[in-house]
């Protein structure tokens, strides 16, 4: 194994802790949105500090191996995709640090059934098991894997879609709880957005091992090519 | 456009000339020799046989062989080599690469430019003096052999001296960066890399020296022997020196003329051999140290 | 302690001054790379550590250079133990004319070792370390010309290794190699840095990016910077570092 190798093995390695940090605050953030557990929503906010500092070392390593080794082809493509990835995961730190932020703001009054018919829940645990997904693609390099990810996000947009008119007959029938409606609707949003960080990732995926730049496509193309 | 085409016009003509002369003098250099040799060959074969070869002289130089000549000439080449050959080499590898560079250097290094330079009768004067009447060697082998032996002197060091600046300083360091003394270097890296051609250096001094008249001619050279010489303190005749007697001051010059070209040819075929030898040698050594 | 440092070191050539007052330190088990444009006394500062440059006349010193804290140029040092433990290897492939295992053998012998099992042993582990001897153990009698240029430079650097330098110098290695065999060495010397001291001079600034840990930027005899590779890459201090590596040397 040559230098550069060992290098890009320990990026990797570094990417998928990071990765797997993030996961598990997506992970603790659904549970403290369901039991409105406020320590856990603490203990959320704080771990996004680890991602931050993850964050920069990943940029650090990348920008050493670029000004150290030059790489070329996959190599090359390698570290621009663990670039991406990286700014990625920061961003879906911070959006599972605002969900965070919303359950320690709300009160006990908050009317669970309004998760049910939102299917908010559902939705949560799609975009998990996006993110899981597409790590697990990453891990292993395996594109088939990413390419799957582009449709699981079609659950995501629809119910991202259908939310404004539930939450909107919601509130005609609960104005008294039009706050914490909205609130959730804004958490909906940042769920649709997780899906967007995924599906970014695995572009990136296919990107460095197949060489094809699948942005701005259609999700049929997206999945076929 | 058609200015190009004239001035490419132009070039191609005078290039054409200049190598259109270059060809024709390097073809008139091979033409003379070829018509020197020829000449010889013509002239000389006719008498060239086996006992031309191996026997003594007779009736005045006018009949016989040239034996005498060849062993003499033989004995000088390999004496006089035995003489400049060690002193050559080693002092060309002193002043190579013990003498840094200085006033030391540059005077050594201009001596021996000027022995080099030094017209052959003059050392056969000297050879006289020294070795002849000084040293009371008489006129014999071993004074002859001296005496060609500082004339072939500045030959070999010089060619020495080149083959072991042609080793690259790389290999010098190498060795001394593993730790190896100065002569370890010298002996085990430097001289086998520069072996070959040093080669080089004892072939043309071998050439100059078998041809040499003028340093044999008061040291060693008899004008007739009726036998061999027997130790390195007789005297000998010598194929160069045979060949000026014959044509100049035989009993019999025009007799003796065939015998004369027949020694000329003699004497050529003996460098030539020489020639050939130390080649093939150099070649021999020269791939044990191949460069890439 | 510092395995190899130099202090207030200027260096001559007759009237011109070649090294200007150049000062560093370098650590044991590491790769320091020295780079510069031509004639900016890279060289020469490397030539100084198995003081190579003795060889050439006219020259003048000033200054310390300490290998594991003695001063290499001070009295009562012997020139043939320090360049025992100071290896060399040259930008040209330069094996002896001699056989593949003769040239390996060859440091050992100079140095008075006759033990023909150690002798043995020890050029099987230098050419082993090098990663050749699958190529050439069933020719180590053949000539080492016979050898590719990239095979030719690893059989050097085992010379190198077979009298245990704990310093290895090497003067552009590369230089004269394919990509494919300058990758070999360039891995060589990753490998190597564990056992041994490498200073490196190199034409090639991503050479020196992919092998060493610390860089020296040379300029026209002086030390312009010297720092961790990794910073020396990103965030050069020094304009003049900033312009050469980029290539904008005007």
């Amino acid at each position: 194994m040559t230098h550069l190798d060992i290098e890009l093995q320990h990026l990797k390695a570094e990417a998928i802790k990071m990765w797997t940090l993030v996961n598990l605050q997506l992970n603790k953030g659904k549970v403290s949105l369901l039991s409105l557990d406020k320590d856990l929503a603490r203990e959320v906010i704080l771990s996004e500090r680890r991602v931050n500092a993850y964050e920069l070392k990943l940029d650090r390593d990348c920008e050493n191996i670029f000004a150290l080794f030059n790489p070329v082809a996959v190599d090359l493509r390698f570290v621009l995709a663990v670039l991406k990835i990286n700014n990625n995961l920061e961003r879906t730190g911070d959006i599972v640090e605002g969900i965070a932020k919303f359950v320690l703001n709300v009160d006990n009054t908050f009317d669970k059934q309004l998760l049910e018919i939102t299917r908010a829940v559902e939705m949560y645990e799609a975009a998990n098991n996006m993110m899981e997904d597409v790590l697990e693609a990453f891990d292993k390099e395996d594109t088939g894997i990413a390419r799957r990810v582009f449709q699981q996000d079609d659950l995501l947009d629809d119910i991202n879609i259908k939310a404004n008119k539930i939450v909107a007959d919601y509130v005609r029938t609960h104005p008294d709880h039009i706050e914490p409606a909205l609130y959730l609707l804004s958490i909906i949003r940042k769920l649709e957005r997780i899906g967007d960080q995924a599906k970014n990732m695995s572009e990136e995926i296919i990107f460095y091992i197949e060489a094809k730049v699948l942005k701005h496509r259609s999700k049929v193309e997206k999945s076929k090519e | 456009m058609i200015n190009e085409i004239k001035i490419t016009k132009r070039k191609k003509r005078s290039q054409a000339i200049a190598f259109w002369i270059f060809r024709l003098l390097s073809y008139s250099i091979v033409a003379i020799l070829f018509i020197i040799l020829s000449f010889i060959i013509f002239k000389g074969a006719s008498v060239i046989n086996w006992n031309f070869i191996t026997q003594m002289p007779e009736e005045g130089m006018t009949k016989g062989g040239i034996y005498p000549a060849i062993i003499g000439t033989l004995c000088l080449v390999a004496g006089s080599m035995i003489f400049a050959f060690p002193i050559g080499v080693l002092a060309a590898i002193y002043m190579n690469e013990y003498v840094k560079d200085g006033i030391i250097k540059r005077i050594i290094k201009q001596m021996t430019n000027n022995l080099a330079g030094i017209p052959s009768i003059v050392f056969g004067l000297f050879g006289m003096s020294l070795f002849v009447n000084k040293l009371h060697f008489g006129d014999s082998i071993l004074a002859g052999s001296l005496t060609l032996g500082l004339l072939a002197l500045p030959v070999v060091i010089r060619t020495t001296e080149e083959a072991l600046k042609a080793v690259d300083n790389t290999f010098r360091q190498a060795s001394l960066g593993l730790g190896a003394s100065k002569w370890q270097t010298t002996s085990k890296v430097v001289i086998p890399i520069a072996f070959p051609n040093i080669i080089t250096g004892l072939i043309l001094s071998i050439g100059r020296v078998s041809g040499e008249t003028a340093p044999i001619l008061f040291t060693v050279a008899a004008y007739f022997l009726p036998k061999l010489p027997t130790s390195i303190f007789d005297q000998a005749m010598a194929l160069p020196y045979h060949l000026y007697v014959i044509s100049t001051s035989g009993t019999n010059i025009e007799a003796s003329r065939p015998i004369a070209y027949g020694t000329a040819l003699v004497l050529i075929i003996i460098v030539l051999i020489a020639n050939l030898l130390a080649n093939g040698l150099r070649k021999y050594f020269g791939k044990k140290v191949k460069m890439n | 302690m510092y395995k190899i440092e130099s202090k207030n070191v200027d260096f001559f050539y007759g009237p011109s001054q070649a090294l200007k007052n150049i000062n560093i330190a370098i650590r044991a088990n590491t790769v320091t790379a020295l780079i510069g444009p031509s004639g900016c006394g890279k060289s020469t500062y490397l030539r100084l550590f198995n003081r190579m440059n003795d060889l050439i006349d006219n020259i003048k010193l000033s200054g310390q250079v300490l290998i594991e804290g003695e001063d290499i140029y001070g009295r009562g040092i012997n020139v043939d133990s320090l360049r025992k433990n100071v290896g060399m290897v040259f930008q040209k492939a330069n094996p002896f004319p001699k056989s593949i295992f003769e040239n390996v053998a060859y440091g050992l012998r100079v140095n008075g070792i006759t033990d023909k099992k150690i002798i043995e042993e020890r050029v099987e582990t230098s050419i082993k370390q090098v990663v050749l001897w699958e190529e050439v153990k069933d020719k180590l009698k053949k000539s080492a010309f016979e050898l590719s240029g990239g095979q030719q430079q690893r059989l050097c650097i085992a010379r190198a290794l077979a009298i245990h330098p704990s310093i290895i110098l090497m003067d552009e290695p590369t230089s004269a190699l394919d990509p494919i065999s300058t990758a070999k060495v360039e891995e060589l010397i990753y490998e190597l840095k564990t056992k041994y001291t490498i200073v490196i001079v190199t034409h090639n600034m991503q050479q020196a990016g992919r092998v060493s840990d610390r860089t020296a930027f040379f300029y026209l005899g002086e030390l312009i910077e010297y720092d961790e590779t990794k910073t020396l890459f990103t965030k050069p201090k020094e304009e003049r570092t900033q312009n050469y590596i980029t290539g904008r040397f005007g």
